[in-house]
């Protein structure tokens, strides 16, 4: 995560506070905000004038001659209308509030997918996703209570006014514990908060010792270690029991406190306003006004309190959304994009004295050059860590080169516009992303207008159509992390037909038959043959059988081209080709040995860490 | 606030069900139920001294202004103190003794449903998701820890006040019962329809949450295929369509909460208005006082919003029922593996016996038919075969990490369902194909095949395969924390670790997995070696995957769809010409094809 922060850095941030952003996003939807501030003080209005009403019922309609129907009307009437605001103020304030949450999160989302790959290298997803998740919760939690709190604050401020015109020193009696109040409340959130991480820690402890015991039963049940990992657990259980009556003791000292002593200033209001009523300085109906009154403070004050503590955290929160936000990609479109000349032949491939590492101290690539003619194939070999599939990740312009150039039919990548060059490199990685979505819409990935005839014609070519068929709902199974599972050689051909559809100028096979059963190798060789008819091509392999399929192989070794030539010449007069493919043999012979498993494997419920 | 927790109409326990897990918590929380019983009368006078403001306020006006009692008065707020401050300590008291039954009740029950996890047989964590168990042990048993923090007390306090309060507004006046009730009947219709509404709204709203996650989860980890289809602005479509209907199901569940929160403002102030009119006219017919119509006035809200707060625990009440449901289900799994009732010690040494064996992992599916053969003491059996034959259920079998489902497997002579666990653990060792490591130390780790062991019998097993100078080379040697899932260490490593542990119990009989992929070539020649020197002088049988290991075995058992099809030396099975001669024959082939390395 370091060079996340590095990146983040240097770069100009354009919005320095968390709250710019924050403003920024609230000025879209001043007139929400302002509709919930004006029917939040409406809402005020009408709870504020209650206990007066009632005062004026007891006084003049009970105690004196007016009518009782009147004041009841009355006092109905003001129900109506606070009913009414009530509804309505919290509808506006949630509304306005998930729309800052839906449009941040969306602007986020769409910033995410649209950085460069070295950034996504180092940022780690469970990060990016809390980004969108619960920090925008947090902000959500805080921008709900905006216009809430403006009415609160209004209310407040009325009532006080109210009361200490009208009497002040009933009311100084009556407010005077409030302050202890807000005072405990401070001091409780303060208190607890520690407590309650230290519960979450013990928890999330406890929570370790249970994975590792059922991810590592075999290791336990082996041993007979059953014992040591009850008493681990015993002893975090002890832990938990400690720590929550730790802050259950906080709690049981804060909490009825500050429940209790609002009460103490009515206690004050009725002793004091009582003997006034007995001296008949005061009426029966004042007196309940203020008790009234005094209860209509209780919990817009606590409120207050609460939304500061959420505005903390949600500045914290904007703080990392801040971040995310102002990281600029550092693979951008050129300012002056040319296009890609469109008179075939397509898809010629020059790579000049190529540096590039993803540290720049440590080239993966040093001096590399390799020219492929457009319409012809290069399988590219070379051991762990030789740089092959960075190839793959250069060509689509992941990453820019440290010097040097790549050019594809004569323009520099840089000068290009990504998404066309994207747009002409059609890559097969090893390992086949499918998103959750129907097999049909997975293939038109690259085309998502594609009709159903050239999907069909492109999983035909692929060799996939006939398994796609059996599938339950055909081209409309849904695949993904929560739908059908496929097999790695079907996922495999899935991407092949989602190259073949893209119909790239230059094709790269990124490994892609190394997740693929070798007794099923074969099929998936025909089509990628097919796919790479008359087609520019770069191979990157391991398994002779699939190396084979190019024309020219070269064998890359310590960032540059160690030999060239076919496959045969390479074998018969390279040592280094020799040792190269034998270690990828070696790792092979387990896969030999194991045949017809994908059956096998999907009639039986996996043994854990099983065949 | 109200209440976020929901519970899916699966989840919802019925009346049987749900009298079935009071019942049964009430027998788990044994211990505490004098606490239990404590706090509970606590929080009934706690309820009453929450009355009592009110009840004081008539008497005041009353006793106090009709009869212009000052000293009457001065009493109402003396014992109007005093009730409060009583109220203070009782409910402090009541917080301390609930809160200590809860916690001691939920400690009881990790440690319960944990030690009933570690007894299941290995079928059943085959069976179950490790996630689904973790959350079992982790977020159902901490969701209670709400409903015991406050939402217990609450419950009862508010099912007392409305109870209390209806009770004393009867005795102040029944006519002015009467009246509140006009009201009463609405707020609690409301009351229920709002907690099955928002109970739904929120189970939509959490649907879509977790669609939201995947939508984003989907996006950020596939980046990469993104960019390269450039299909950046398609992936952007998809991602605002499930935020916009997270967006909707948000919106959806506030529409059901503001009508609810609105009705019951206006509720309330309808009621002190009929209270006003109604009260009024019998205080003008003189059947009432000022005093209680005032005290009515007082009292509503205590009547009112105890109402909303029961429908909203409910919802909390409901979930916390259907994870105790979930978690007595796991403590009614009977325990798979047990010990038999007069087991037996396993002799030192002895030949592994497998007779005609049948197995499946799930009934109907057979992994293995009518399997019978016998390793001699020290003999080294290779198991070969495709993925999935059966190879590593057999030797699983062996170390009765199963149960066979007929047929027997004993060690010198004896079922190893009649030895004591002790004792199969200690001549049966596994050696998975990856080293799993715990959280702690590489001393913590070694010491859980044989907690027993001291400080030189763990230097002396390191020593014993030749990795001691390897893990002493640590920055605090054998101290060293091997991080989450021994993420400090390598492969290789960590599979040193496992050959280590092995060595700490010294058995008679190593069932190994042999790992398929290539380790970490710096360790990958100590693996080796440890490895040899591990297997010396003991029987051992090994799932193989490389030709060099099946060519350093005694015998070689080759099994394909659950039986045993052949069994004999490499130069027996090579004459005898079948499934491993074509493969010897493959190997042989291939190693001629890769000259630069020698098997």
């Amino acid at each position: 995560m370091s060079e996340v922060v590095d990146v983040a850095q240097a770069q100009p941030a354009p919005e320095r506070t968390p709250w710019r952003l924050l403003t920024g996003l609230l000025a879209e939807q001043k007139r929400g905000l302002i509709a919930g501030v004006v029917v939040g003080v409406l809402w005020a209005a009408a709870k504020v004038s209650i206990p007066r009403l009632i005062r004026n019922g007891i006084d003049h309609g009970i105690a004196g001659n007016e009518s009782l129907l009147k004041w009841s009307l009355i006092i109905g009437g003001v129900g109506v209308m606070a009913g009414i605001f009530t509804a309505w103020r919290r509808w506006i304030a949630f509304r306005e509030s998930r729309i800052t949450e839906q449009r941040l999160r969306e602007r986020l989302f769409n910033h995410i997918i649209r950085l460069n790959v070295g950034y996504h290298d180092h940022a780690q997803t469970g990060q990016l996703m809390s980004r969108a998740s619960s920090d925008l919760q947090q902000l959500q939690g805080f921008v709900v209570m905006i216009p809430l709190t403006i009415s609160n604050l209004f209310q407040v401020l009325a009532i006080l006014i109210l009361l200490l015109t009208s009497d002040p020193l009933l009311a100084v009696v009556a407010l005077a514990p409030l302050p202890l109040v807000n005072l405990s409340a401070r001091r409780f959130s303060s208190k607890i908060h520690p407590a309650v991480m230290e519960v979450q820690n013990r928890q999330a402890a406890l929570a370790t010792v249970v994975e590792e015991s059922i991810s590592g039963v075999r290791v336990v049940k082996g041993f007979g270690a059953e014992a040591v990992q009850a008493r681990k657990l015993l002893a975090e259980a002890d832990q938990i029991r400690a720590v929550s009556l730790d802050a259950a003791k906080i709690r049981s000292r804060f909490l009825p406190a500050i429940d209790i002593l609002p009460s103490l200033g009515l206690i004050g209001v009725l002793a004091i306003g009582g003997h006034r009523v007995l001296r008949g300085e005061m009426t029966v109906g004042q007196l309940v006004e203020f008790n009234a009154s005094v209860m209509l403070l209780i919990w817009p004050m606590r409120n207050i309190g609460q939304t500061l503590a959420t505005g903390q955290r949600a500045a914290v929160a904007l703080q990392r959304v801040q971040k995310v936000l102002s990281t600029e990609s550092t693979v951008t479109d050129s300012a002056h994009p040319i296009s890609l000349p469109q008179t075939p032949p397509l898809g010629a491939v020059m790579l000049r004295d190529v540096r590039f590492g993803y540290d720049p101290d440590r080239p993966v690539l040093d001096g590399f050059n390799v020219a492929i003619p457009a319409g012809t194939s290069v399988a590219i070999v070379g051991g762990t860590g030789s740089g092959k599939s960075t190839i793959t990740r250069l060509m689509l312009r992941f990453y820019d080169v440290q010097s040097g150039s790549i050019e594809l039919d004569g323009c520099d990548l840089r000068n290009l516009r990504l998404n066309e060059l994207r747009q002409a490199v059609g890559v097969v990685f090893e390992d086949t992303l499918l998103f959750h979505d129907t097999v049909a819409a997975n293939i038109a990935f690259s085309d998502p207008d594609a009709g159903m005839d050239l999907i069909v014609h492109a999983a035909r070519l692929a060799g996939a159509d006939e398994f796609i068929e059996h599938l339950p709902e055909g081209y409309d199974t849904m695949l993904g992390e929560r739908g059908y599972s496929l097999s790695g050689g079907q996922r495999q051909r899935i991407a092949i037909a989602r190259a073949i559809l893209a119909d790239p100028r230059l094709l790269i096979l990124d490994d892609a038959t190394s997740a693929v059963d070798p007794s099923k190798e074969h099929e998936i060789r025909e089509a990628m043959a097919t796919v790479m008819r008359d087609r520019t091509t770069i191979v990157i392999a391991h398994r002779p059988g699939t190396i084979a399929l190019a024309d020219t192989v070269l064998l890359l070794d310590e960032g540059r081209v160690a030999a060239q030539g076919t496959h045969d010449e390479l074998l018969n007069g390279n040592a280094r080709y020799r040792e190269v493919l034998a270690s990828f043999t070696d790792d092979q012979q387990a896969d030999d040995v194991e045949v017809d498993a994908e059956l096998i494997d999907a009639a039986v419920p996996e043994p854990i860490g099983g065949d | 606030m109200w209440s976020m927790s929901a519970v899916s109409e699966d989840d919802k326990l019925n009346r049987d069900t749900a009298k079935k897990v009071i019942r049964r918590s009430w027998q788990f929380a044994r211990p505490y139920r004098r606490t239990t019983q404590a706090a509970l009368v606590l929080v009934t006078f706690w309820t009453a001294t929450t009355l009592a403001g009110p009840v004081i306020v008539k008497y005041g006006i009353d006793s106090g202004l009709g009869k212009n009692d000052g000293h009457a008065l001065n009493m109402a707020v003396a014992a109007y103190i005093a009730a409060t401050i009583a109220a203070y300590f009782i409910a402090r008291l009541q917080f301390v003794y609930i809160n200590r039954a809860g916690e001691g009740f939920l400690r009881d029950l990790r440690v319960r449903v944990f030690d009933h996890l570690q007894s299941q047989g290995l079928s059943f964590f085959d069976r179950e998701k490790t996630g689904v168990l973790v959350s079992r042990m982790t977020a159902d048993i901490e969701s209670m820890g709400e409903l015991i923090q406050w939402g217990l007390l609450q419950f009862v306090s508010a099912a007392l006040l409305v109870v209390m309060s209806l009770a004393l507004l009867f005795f102040l006046s029944w006519e002015l019962t009467l009246l509140a009730m006009v009201v009463f009947p609405v707020i609690v219709v409301a009351s229920i329809r709002f907690q099955r509404d928002s109970n739904r709204v929120y189970l939509t709203v959490r649907e879509r949450i977790g669609n939201n996650l995947s939508a984003l989860q989907e996006g950020i980890s596939g980046v990469r295929v993104i960019q390269a289809f450039a299909r950046e602005d398609e992936q952007s479509r998809r991602f605002t369509a499930s935020n916009d209907a997270l967006f909707d199901a948000h919106m959806d569940s506030i529409k059901v909460s503001m009508w609810y929160f609105g009705l019951v403002e206006f509720c309330g102030i309808f009621a002190t208005a009929s209270m006003v009119g109604v009260g009024g006219y019998l205080v003008h017919r003189g059947s009432v006082s000022l005093g209680v119509v005032t005290a009515f006035v007082l009292l509503l809200g205590s009547l009112f919003d105890p109402v909303q707060q029961l429908s909203q625990l409910y919802n909390t009440v409901q979930s916390a029922g259907a994870s105790l449901q979930k978690l007595y289900g796991i403590l009614d799994t009977p325990p798979e593996v047990g010990e038999a009732v007069n087991a037996l010690d396993l002799p030192h040494e002895g030949e592994v016996a497998v007779r005609d064996v049948d197995f499946e992992y799930v009934p109907g599916r057979p992994v293995l038919n009518h399997v019978s053969l016998t390793v001699g003491i020290g003999e080294r059996l290779a198991l070969v075969g495709p993925t999935g034959a059966g190879k590593s259920t057999l030797a699983k079998l062996m170390a009765r990490l199963y149960d066979p489902t007929s047929g027997t497997v004993s060690f010198a002579g004896i079922d190893l369902r009649d030895a004591t666990l002790h004792s199969l653990r200690q001549r049966v060792v596994v050696v998975p194909q990856e080293g799993f490591l715990f959280s702690g130390t590489i001393r913590d780790n070694l010491a859980i095949a044989r907690p027993s062991a001291t400080d030189d019998e763990i230097i002396a097993s390191l020593a014993s395969i030749g990795v001691l100078e390897h893990f002493l080379a640590f920055p605090e040697g054998l101290d060293t924390e091997v991080r989450e899932r021994g993420s400090r260490l390598s492969a290789g490593e960590r599979q040193l670790v496992a050959l280590a542990r092995a060595a700490l119990v010294d058995p008679a009989v190593l069932v190994l997995d042999e790992a398929t992929s290539n380790l970490d070539p710096g360790t990958e020649a100590e693996v080796e070696h440890a490895l040899e020197s591990l297997m010396a002088d003991r029987t051992v049988i090994v799932v193989a995957h490389r030709l060099s290991t099946v060519r350093r075995a005694d015998r070689i058992a080759v099994v394909d769809h659950g039986g045993l099809l052949e069994l004999g030396s490499h130069d027996e099975l090579v004459a005898l010409g079948g499934k491993y001669a074509a493969l010897s024959a493959a190997w042989e082939r291939n190693q001629g094809a890769s000259p630069g390395r020698p098997a």
